[in-house]
């Protein structure tokens, strides 16, 4: 088992990093949105518009988790989308490859790739905005985790959706993210939100994560009662989505459509 | 040894009320290569896909190697392996790359080593670093192949093994899938639309129509049948 899912592992590596124009999309975005943000904060601190000095610290922060997110995301949707691509799936659902050793290896290289993307990104911020992620200390390790779940929760739906219903659904990949960033509370807090729709927010780990964030970057404090609420909320959609996009796979099975993908 | 290569009992597939395997049942003995004809649409595709797991039937039962597919899946598919012109390998990485990924997912002992032997066999050694995507269609089928023998497989799946292939390269191939079985007494199971392929490589013979087996037995049975001499002119004659 640990086997395959090396060989599933390595074989990712080779497609994400094997260029340097591959490798350069990975942590090109990330690198130019830290930067566009920091110049635009300084721009504001300079102007007295903002006058504590955290307020860097926190767009920062928030710009950089964000990115956990998106890349989690990302690093597992494009890796899949890469076997319907190449018309690679029976060639792999042939072999003793088990599903549930897919779901790790796209785990595996999913956080592999969210690493890589990000380095650059904080050592960038570092270098001209004096920012320092590792302010968060060890929270940052777990706000980390959690954003990169719930990034994979996000790309285990998709990439269900995209073999049960095709192609179509590949946008979803690049749209998701941002149709639930208004929602997630990234870089204002959830009281921003008109009520209702805070109610709604709630659902997503996101905006507990974000919350916690700032929290502790102002107040250097932390909530427990958040903490269990983003360590449920996760576990629950990362076992959901997973159940989803095996029963995708199964429902793949049962109408022949693991066959029919392709460019 | 097991007795039977593939055996299955009433095996049909229906897609949203439209059949497209009807109550196929057939027995092929363990060592030999088996062809499965038919035309477009007649269920060849569905069938050898139902027979690697791919495609879950709608009804009946599939044994491989005398063991249920349903609840030994994994162990049949260590020893089965596949070729089709209209599958492909990951385009970005090198053909070695993708061969050693694939020798890994089946646990092939010496990897390069048995790479490099099947690479020499087949003439794709100079391939090996080149990037899968730029091979020519001529290329890719053998880079395919190598892939669909790195496992050694006792039960091998071809669909038009020698599409896009040139006079002498199809040639080859055909006398290698010939040696390949015999040296390790594997059951081929070949479709193909090249007929000449079918009468010279295959001694066993199911015909498929509409999904429903036609006929199933020998060659030289289906030629007395039908009074004719090839696969063609009976084909030919089923059009009249």
């Amino acid at each position: 088992m640990i086997n395959r899912i090396l060989a599933l592992l390595i074989r990712y590596k080779n497609i994400s990093f094997g260029s340097f124009p591959r490798l350069l999309s990975i942590f090109y975005w990330p690198t130019v949105q830290i930067l566009f943000w920091g110049f635009f904060t300084n721009f504001f601190m300079s102007n007295g518009s903002f006058g504590i000095w955290s307020t860097l610290n926190i767009i920062l922060s928030a710009v950089v988790l964000w990115d956990v997110l998106f890349r989690g995301q990302l690093g597992l949707t494009m890796s899949f989308f890469e076997e319907l691509w190449s018309r690679n799936l029976p060639n792999l659902f042939i072999t003793p490859l088990r599903d549930i050793e897919m779901v790790y290896g796209l785990i595996l290289i999913s956080f592999l790739r969210t690493l890589i993307g990000i380095t650059p990104a904080v050592f960038f911020a570092n270098y001209f905005f004096d920012f320092h992620l590792f302010e968060l200390g060890l929270y940052l390790i777990f706000l980390f985790l959690n954003l990169i779940i719930f990034g994979w929760s996000i790309g285990f739906i998709v990439s269900g959706l995209v073999l049960r219903y095709g192609q179509a659904f590949e946008e979803l990949a690049w749209a998701i993210i941002f149709i639930i960033l208004p929602f997630s509370c990234v870089y204002y807090p959830l009281g921003s939100l008109p009520n209702i729709v805070q109610d709604i927010a709630l659902f997503l780990p996101t905006v507990h994560i974000f919350e916690t964030m700032r929290l502790i970057l102002i107040e250097n404090k932390i909530v427990l009662h958040n903490v269990f609420i983003i360590i449920f909320l996760n576990l629950f959609y990362l076992i959901l989505s997973i159940l989803f996009f095996l029963k995708m796979i199964f429902i793949a099975r049962k109408k022949g459509l693991l066959f029919n993908q392709g460019e | 040894m097991p007795k039977t290569s593939i055996k299955t009992k009433n095996l049909s597939k229906i897609y949203d009320n439209k059949t497209v395997v009807s109550n196929v049942s057939i027995n092929l003995p363990y060592g030999g290569i088996f062809g499965v004809l038919g035309k477009n649409g007649a269920g060849k595709t569905t069938f050898l896909a139902m027979l690697m797991g791919l495609i879950t039937p709608s009804e009946g039962e599939i044994f491989i190697f005398d063991k249920s597919l349903k609840f030994h899946k994994y162990e049949i598919l260590k020893n089965i392996n596949f070729q089709s012109p209209y599958i492909d390998l990951p385009k970005k990485i090198t053909v070695m790359q993708n061969l050693i990924f694939y020798a890994r997912l089946y646990d092939v002992i010496d990897t390069k080593k048995k790479i490099l032997k099947l690479s020499e066999d087949l003439f794709i050694t100079d391939l090996l670093d080149n990037i899968y995507g730029t091979l020519s269609s001529g290329q890719k089928t053998r880079v395919n192949l190598c892939k669909a023998l790195l496992n050694d497989p006792k039960l091998l799946l071809l669909d038009e093994p020698t599409a896009s292939l040139d006079v002498s390269t199809s040639e080859f191939i055909r006398k290698y899938i010939k040696s390949f079985q015999k040296k390790n007494n594997s059951t081929i199971l070949i479709t193909s639309h090249n007929l000449e392929e079918i009468e010279k490589l295959c001694s066993h013979i199911i015909l498929l129509e509409k999904g429903k087996i036609k006929f199933d037995g020998k060659k030289n049975e289906l030629f007395k049948q039908n009074k004719s001499f090839s696969l063609k002119d009976i084909f030919l004659k089923d059009d009249k």
